[in-house]
């Protein structure tokens, strides 16, 4: 219990906790007081000098910074009077002094505490009768980012925010005395991958939203609480409309989750919700051509078509694939029209049957966030284990930045390159994909103590890390469990957890926005909603009363083998591109009968498809999404296309049933929430009322226990002739600004995409003779690549890093469906 | 580009500071690409800033703080004049002019050859010598004070020196007389006096001062040695508290009393010696350094001894480069006779000094803003509580002093406590240095005990007024922060008590003597552009109102003063001092606020005579309302280059130059 003090502020006595600021015990007894530079989450500076009050000492009463002077037992502090009053539109006209007041053609004004404050406390007038001071106006910080230095009122917020939170000091103060600026070192942009927060945290005009900039007014625009679906930690967001428009998108603090911060994707990177391409309208293909048609007419094919195939071919010749991306109202729908109405288990979605995950995900991200905020941390060593958060999940990222710089948390990397976070002491396990559990292996021997792990000081570090660690947490993500070698990684993980001893847990963390939630919903082969397995009586008989069917108790395909088989005569793709994946997928797609895609914008599948639907996203139709501490989450409808026909996937899929003789109840997306609710038990009561604006974490008991694979075969070793054809392992992954559609419609961040390049070690570069920028072919048996190389010693010695969804630049290419491939680079 | 050569230099720089502290090394570090490039050039600054382990932003932002570091390049010969009020008293401006003539170039401007650049300075620690220059050798990176330049011809003649090649022959001061043959011949110490026998000022004058040889057969480390065997730390602190020295940076804290705020068990404590010496009017620690360096190191191994510390650091202010030689030299010296490094004496202890040149900041003469520079970060002051005792460099426990005070450590342990209060008051013992300067006969300084009369200073050393017709009407007797005192009392004792009695305070007992040929509004002007210049930009008040103060000045001055003015600067001065961060606040604007209410009449006078009708300023209408942003902001140097409007600026404007 922390210790109390009394004090009195305007003739009222507060207790408050020892040691906290004058501002915020004033804010706790319900007194405001006027700030600039103070700010919540941010150290304090008391450079702005607003908040003075008075403050009776042994000396009499001084006029003291409230924001950095902490609370004292017996303190007297007035905060209304006169000499206040007469100081704070003192200071008030100083900080208007030299500003512009350019107000209305600045995007803050309206909701800016600068013009607010102005009102409140200050004088009406401004007593210059010189010119004002210039400087720098609307000049780009970065591609997101408009500074205007003129506004300035140099409250160092942004820069603290990027020092403190971010660890990455990119703006400064520069010059002096009066004309001190904020400003970034010439010619080094902002590139922090949450730089955005500083826009919300400026309380002026000076940082603004360059993809927003002019579109909105602040009072002008309806604001819808939501959470963001980039990835899979579900920051909470507000996003901003006007006249049918998403304009702009802020950070919505949820202490659970993302504090108050969001990363610059979800900020900036929602230029595809308004883009012209979005598909408006069903295509139906006719005479070859997808062409337009009505939804009465696309859904009487499908169900005609697919009713033929089952007839002729069996349910288990059909085939669909879910998404991570959509909402669990659409997932669900997805898999009991797949279950219910055709009868098939083939239901699946990438990173899903064919990863071994671990059914719950974090235990909290709460968790991540207590060691920098207070007593009582429940972790104390994390080991991410193919990994990488800064390109991942950016905000856990921040999380996991503050937890080792504020809470003392140590950090061990297992990763196949060297990611951004191996910047932060502890030790950096390198493999190379396909050599997990060979890593795994050892590290476990030297948590046990049976295995001398000479030579390898990272690996002794990180087991004696592990060893002492009392509260450690293990985190592995797909890229680390997919394919055959992925349950064995996943018991190779969980027997290092037993190993480094009790209070040890391991997390899997999927990456899509909803992929937890998509796990939960059953969209996958061998597990029913709830992730029961497809044998669990229970589960099934629940199912099958809720929904009057019988349930199939095969297992369906996974993901990779709907695509890699043969005998599959239609598939339904719903927010999935497996046509860019791979050059024979793209092939066997040609081959099925019937193709239904289910997607906002057109795809290479799409352009496939025999039907196209278009679908809603998750800002124009009310959805929940699981985040990866398994918190359901809210994301209300915000925007509306009125000259759009795209309908959401929940009710897609219960007009086809009904096309197909199924009678569901469904009459609005709640309804759907509702039965959710009921066909997955840890979602007992998160209906949609219940969710609130913050959300609600199923309690992690409620989870069927993963099954427990035997160990496999492992990886597929490279042979000794491949070796020398093929020198490099293919190293990929997922960078967070890579050109898929979602972030590659925001044009404003086109000089933020990762470019198409193969990134080597400057060892290998020299013996292949590549430098930076070189033209070159990358070849693997499957296929090959055309690239540009670059050199970059965090990529380790014998790899080649190509991130996914490059633009023009499929790695697909060379993986063919593959999770490892060797290659080779030349110079073209 | 930071060459492989340049880095071995910045590597053994930093290797200087403690092991993870590499940053406090920027500065010198900078001084390195400086001196190769001419400037700081962006991508050295980045390569800079790749080897400490920190991010562009962070060098940028340390480069554009110190005035001494540039971000375009200079001349081979960067001439800077200092203007700053003593200085001015003396015709500081009238030698900036001088400057101009001879060099055919504004200030702020480069020759076409590109062998001299000229700007104007704030002060440089030569007010008894005033007007002086400083001019940097940019290829070594070298400074040398040129004073006593009171005609244009002396100007002349200081840049045929330099033309010639010969203004680098040697690192002492030059004045045109002690250099006959213009081979840049070498000034010894400038003006000293007082009372007989002197102590801290006692060997100024000698051949070699400055060599331990001198030192040490004139009894120099017996102190130290006997100290070192004979007396217990805590003993020594007692006897410092009993001594009552206080503290001569400027707020007379007693420093045996600061020392006891150490806590006893953090480990490591560390001794700062605040060298930064900048207040206008102050130039009592360079003289000490130039010449007696050896007494400053050995009151640095008394008070580390005290206080149990084994690093020391001596910031020093960047322009003085000659001190800063002589102190590199001398610990050179005390290093060879093992006094300082490692078992010193035979004692056991070690002792480590640090020598660290700053780069231009008044600001940095504040201890926390000093403790933040020599971390490597801007110069900006911090947070206190905690002080610096508790947590200080690094967080660890920091005893910040001034040279003076140190000096005092060495006499009192010398001579002990007793002597020592014998001199003095109660409350104010020991003797002081006083800096005098502006319109006296013989600037310079004195050695006297405290509470010896102002007017004694003035008169009996000082020579009386520089003109007999022109009698001084006010005194600044703490240097440029202090309030004023008028003719009426000029008999107050020159010690703390007796001097914050009349209303201002002893502070660095600089002590700048006003006539009445100098107008007051132009003492203001010049005093509020010095303190918008070397405001660090922290906080609010300081950073806007001190800017805000010197344009109605600059109004005043040209003739467009408005009635209102007056109690408009009052209520600016009012809502600056004691609401911004640091003491700064207080010091920018308490002269001001003294001379607005001692010589109101003449800024009324100023503003009826100039603007009787009242007419207010015309604003220009915005010239740029919307800057390119793709060029460099103009925003840089300020007084003398126009801020935005048309307004004729005084500097323009010498006296006798209609």
């Amino acid at each position: 219990m922390a210790e109390h003090v009394t004090l009195t502020i305007n003739e009222k006595e507060v207790s408050v906790p020892a040691r906290t600021l004058l501002v915020d015990a004033a804010r706790l007894a319900g007194v405001e007081i006027p700030v600039f530079c103070s700010h919540p989450k941010l150290d304090p500076v008391g450079c702005c000098r607003m908040c003075l009050v008075e403050v009776d000492g042994p000396r009499g009463t001084a006029m003291m910074a409230s924001c950095t002077m902490p609370v004292g037992d017996g303190m007297v502090v007035r905060t209304d009077t006169e000499q206040v009053r007469k100081v704070q539109e003192a200071n008030l006209g100083f900080i208007l002094l030299n500003h512009p007041l350019d107000c209305p053609i600045c995007d803050k004004g309206g909701e800016c505490p600068l013009q607010d404050q102005t009102m409140r406390f200050g004088q009406g007038i401004s007593q210059l009768i010189e010119p004002k001071r210039l400087a720098k106006k609307h000049y780009d910080i970065s591609d997101t980012i408009v500074l205007d230095q003129e506004r300035c009122v140099l409250c160092w917020r942004c820069i603290r925010y990027l020092e403190e939170w971010e660890d990455k000091p990119q703006l400064g103060l520069f010059e002096r005395g009066n004309d001190t600026i904020v400003d970034i070192q010439e010619g080094r942009p902002v590139d922090a991958k949450t730089s955005g927060n500083i826009i919300d945290l400026c309380p002026v005009g000076a940082l603004t939203n360059r993809v927003s900039r002019f579109a909105y007014r602040p009072w002008e625009i309806e604001r819808t609480p939501s959470i963001c679906m980039h990835c899979s930690v579900g920051c909470n967001v507000r996003l901003d409309s006007r006249t049918h428009q998403l304009r702009r998108i802020v950070g919505r603090e949820n202490m659970q989750v993302n504090d108050q911060w969001i990363c610059d994707k979800g900020r900036f990177a929602h230029g595809w919700v308004n883009d012209e391409k979005r598909l408006a309208a069903p295509l139906l293909r006719k005479n070859g051509k997808l062409t337009q048609v009505q939804w009465s007419e696309a859904l009487a094919y499908i169900a005609g078509k697919a009713a033929g195939i089952k007839e002729k071919y069996g349910a288990d010749a059909i085939g669909a694939i879910g998404s991570g991306k959509i909402s669990n109202e659409g997932n669900y729908a997805l898999q009991r029209f797949m279950r219910g109405v055709i009868g098939t288990n083939n239901i699946d979605h990438r990173d899903g049957g064919d990863v071994a995950a671990l059914p719950t995900g974090l235990p909290a991200l709460a968790e991540l966030m207590k060691p920098q905020y207070g007593p009582d941390p429940q972790v104390d060593t994390v080991l991410l284990f193919g990994v990488d958060p800064s390109e991942e999940l950016p905000v856990l990222d921040l999380h996991l930045k503050r937890a080792i710089l504020r809470g003392g948390v140590k950090l061990i990397i297992a990763h196949a390159r060297k990611i951004e976070l191996t910047r932060y002491e502890g030790p950096y396990l390198a493999y190379k994909p396909g050599e997990e559990t060979q890593l795994i292996d050892s590290l476990t021997q030297a948590v046990q103590g049976t295995a001398e792990t000479e030579g390898d000081s990272a690996a002794r570090a990180a087991a004696g890390l592990l060893s002492e660690s009392e509260k450690a947490l293990i985190i592995y993500g797909p890229m680390a469990a997919r394919g055959e070698g992925g349950p064995v990684v996943r018991l190779g993980l969980e027997q290092l957890a037993q190993a480094a001893g009790e209070g040890t847990r391991v997390a899997y963390v999927g990456l899509d926005g909803n992929a937890q939630g998509c796990r939960d919903m059953g969209v996958l082969p061998d597990r029913l909603p709830g992730q029961f397995p497809l044998d669990d009586a229970e589960a099934k008989a629940r199912l099958e009363r809720l929904w009057g069917c019988t349930l199939s108790g095969s297992p369906g395909y996974t993901y990779k083998q709907m695509l890699d088989s043969q005998e599959m005569r239609a598939l339904f793709v719903n927010g999935a591109n497996p046509a860019a994946e791979s050059p024979d997928w793209a092939a066997s797609l040609d081959d099925l009968d019937l193709l239904v895609v289910t997607d906002l914008l057109p795809t290479e599948t799409a352009e496939k498809a025999d039907v196209v639907l278009p679908a809603q996203g998750w800002a124009e139709s009310d959805g929940t999404y699981t985040n990866l501490e398994r918190r359901v989450q809210r994301a209300p409808k915000a925007v509306a296309d009125p000259k759009s026909r795209a309908a959401p996937d929940w009710m897609i899929f219960t007009h086809l049933a009904r096309q197909m003789g199924a009678a569901w109840p469904f009459t609005d997306v709640r309804s759907v929430t509702e039965e959710m609710t009921w066909a997955v038990p840890a979602y007992a009561g998160l209906n949609w009322e219940a969710l609130g604006d913050q959300g609600r974490q199923w309690a992690a008991e409620a989870a069927p226990a993963p099954e427990s694979t035997g160990r496999a075969a492992a990886g597929v070793p490279a042979g000794a002739s491949e070796e020398a054809d093929y020198p490099l392992s293919l190293v990929t992954g997922t960078v967070l600004y890579d050109s898929g559609t979602l972030f590659g419609l925001t044009e404003q961040m086109h000089g933020m995409a990762h470019g198409a390049t193969v990134t080597l070690n400057p060892a290998d570069a020299a013996t292949f003779g590549v430098e930076a920028g070189s033209p070159v072919t990358v070849q693997s048996d499957q296929g090959q690549l055309e690239v540009t190389a670059a050199v970059d010693a965090q990529v380790q010695q014998g790899t080649a890093w190509i991130p996914e969804s490059l633009p023009g630049a499929p790695v697909g290419a060379l993986l063919n469906g593959s999770y490892t491939q060797r290659v080779r680079v030349e110079r073209r | 580009m930071i060459t492989e050569q340049m880095r071995q230099e910045i590597d053994e720089i930093l290797a200087r500071y403690p092991a993870g502290r590499e940053r406090s090394g920027i500065l010198p570090a900078l001084y390195v690409i400086q001196r190769e490039h001419g400037y700081c050039p962006v991508d050295a600054q980045d390569e800079l800033a790749e080897i400490l382990g920190i991010a562009p932003a962070e060098v940028g932002a340390v480069v554009g703080f110190y005035n001494m570091l540039h971000e375009e390049p200079k001349g081979e010969y960067h001439i800077e004049v200092c203007t700053n009020v003593p200085c001015m008293l003396r015709g500081g401006n009238r030698c900036l002019h001088n400057f101009e003539t001879t060099l055919g170039i504004h200030h702020g401007e480069r020759t076409e050859d590109g062998q001299f650049a000229l700007d104007h300075m704030e002060c440089l620690g030569s007010c008894g010598t005033a007007p002086m220059a400083i001019v940097t050798d940019q290829k070594s990176g070298q400074i040398r004070y040129f004073e006593n330049l009171k005609s244009a011809a002396d100007v002349e003649k200081a840049v045929d020196v330099l033309k010639s090649g010969n203004g680098f022959s040697s690192l002492e001061r030059w004045t045109p007389e002690a250099d006959p043959d213009n081979k840049g011949a070498a000034d010894g110490p400038y003006l000293t006096g007082g009372m007989e026998p002197r102590y801290l000022m006692d060997r100024l004058n000698k051949p070699d001062s400055h060599k331990i040889a001198t030192y040490e057969a004139d009894g120099g480390y017996a102190t130290a040695r006997r100290t070192l065997e004979e007396i217990e730390p805590a003993d020594m602190v007692d006897q410092i508290k009993e001594s009552g020295i206080r503290g001569r940076g400027g707020a007379g804290f007693p420093t045996g009393v600061k020392w006891g705020f150490l806590p006893p068990e953090t480990r490591p404590r560390y001794m700062v010696v605040n060298a930064d010496e900048s207040e206008p009017g102050t130039f009592k620690d360079r003289i000490i350094m130039e010449y007696d360096p050896h007494q400053l190191i050995e009151g640095i191994i008394l008070s580390c001894h005290a206080i149990e510390s084994e690093k020391a650091f001596i910031y020093i202010r960047g322009e003085y480069y000659f001190a800063y030689m002589r102190l590199e030299e001398a610990l050179a010296e005390a290093a060879a006779r093992g006094y300082v490094g490692e078992n010193i004496f035979g004692s056991g202890k070690n002792l480590d000094i640090v020598l660290h040149r700053g780069a231009g900041a008044y600001e940095c003469g504040e201890e926390t803003a000093q403790l933040t520079s020599l971390e490597g970060y801007r110069g900006e002051p911090r947070l206190k509580p905690p002080f610096p005792a508790v947590e200080g460099l690094y967080a660890k426990p920091t005893i910040v002093n001034n040279v003076e005070s140190i000096c005092n450590v060495t006499h009192v342990m010398r001579h002990g406590v007793d002597w020592y209060k014998a001199y003095g008051t109660e409350r104010s013992p020991g003797m002081r240095i006083f800096c005098l300067s502006g319109n006296v006969k013989r600037p310079g300084l004195y050695e006297l005990p405290h509470a010896t009369p102002l007017s004694e200073l003035v008169n009996r050393y000082g020579g009386g007024p520089e003109d007999e017709n022109h009698p001084i009407k006010a005194i600044v007797p703490g240097g440029l922060s202090m309030k004023l005192l008028t003719p009426d009392q000029f008999d107050t004792p020159l010690d703390y008590e007796s001097v914050a009695e009349a209303g201002s305070l002893l502070g660095s007992a600089g002590v700048i003597a006003i006539d009445d040929r100098t107008s007051m509004v132009e003492v203001a002007r010049r005093t509020l552009s010095f303190y918008r210049e070397e405001s660090c930009g922290k906080c609010t008040p300081c950073r806007e109102g001190t800017a805000w103060l010197e344009k109605i000045l600059l109004r005043i001055e040209e003739g467009q003063g408005l009635g209102k003015d007056l109690e408009l600067m009052e209520y600016i001065a009012d809502n600056i001092a004691g609401k911004s961060f640091c003491p700064f606040g207080e010091a920018s604007v308490w002269g001001l606020q003294s001379n607005l209410l001692k010589f109101r009449g003449e800024f009324a006078t100023q503003i009826e005579s100039t603007n009787p009708d009242e007419i207010g300023p015309v604003l220009p209408i915005r010239p740029d309302y919307r800057p390119n942003t793709h060029e460099e902001s103009g925003l840089r140097d300020s007084t003398f280059a126009p801020v935005g409007g048309n307004i004729v600026l005084h500097d323009d404007l010498v006296p006798g130059d209609d």
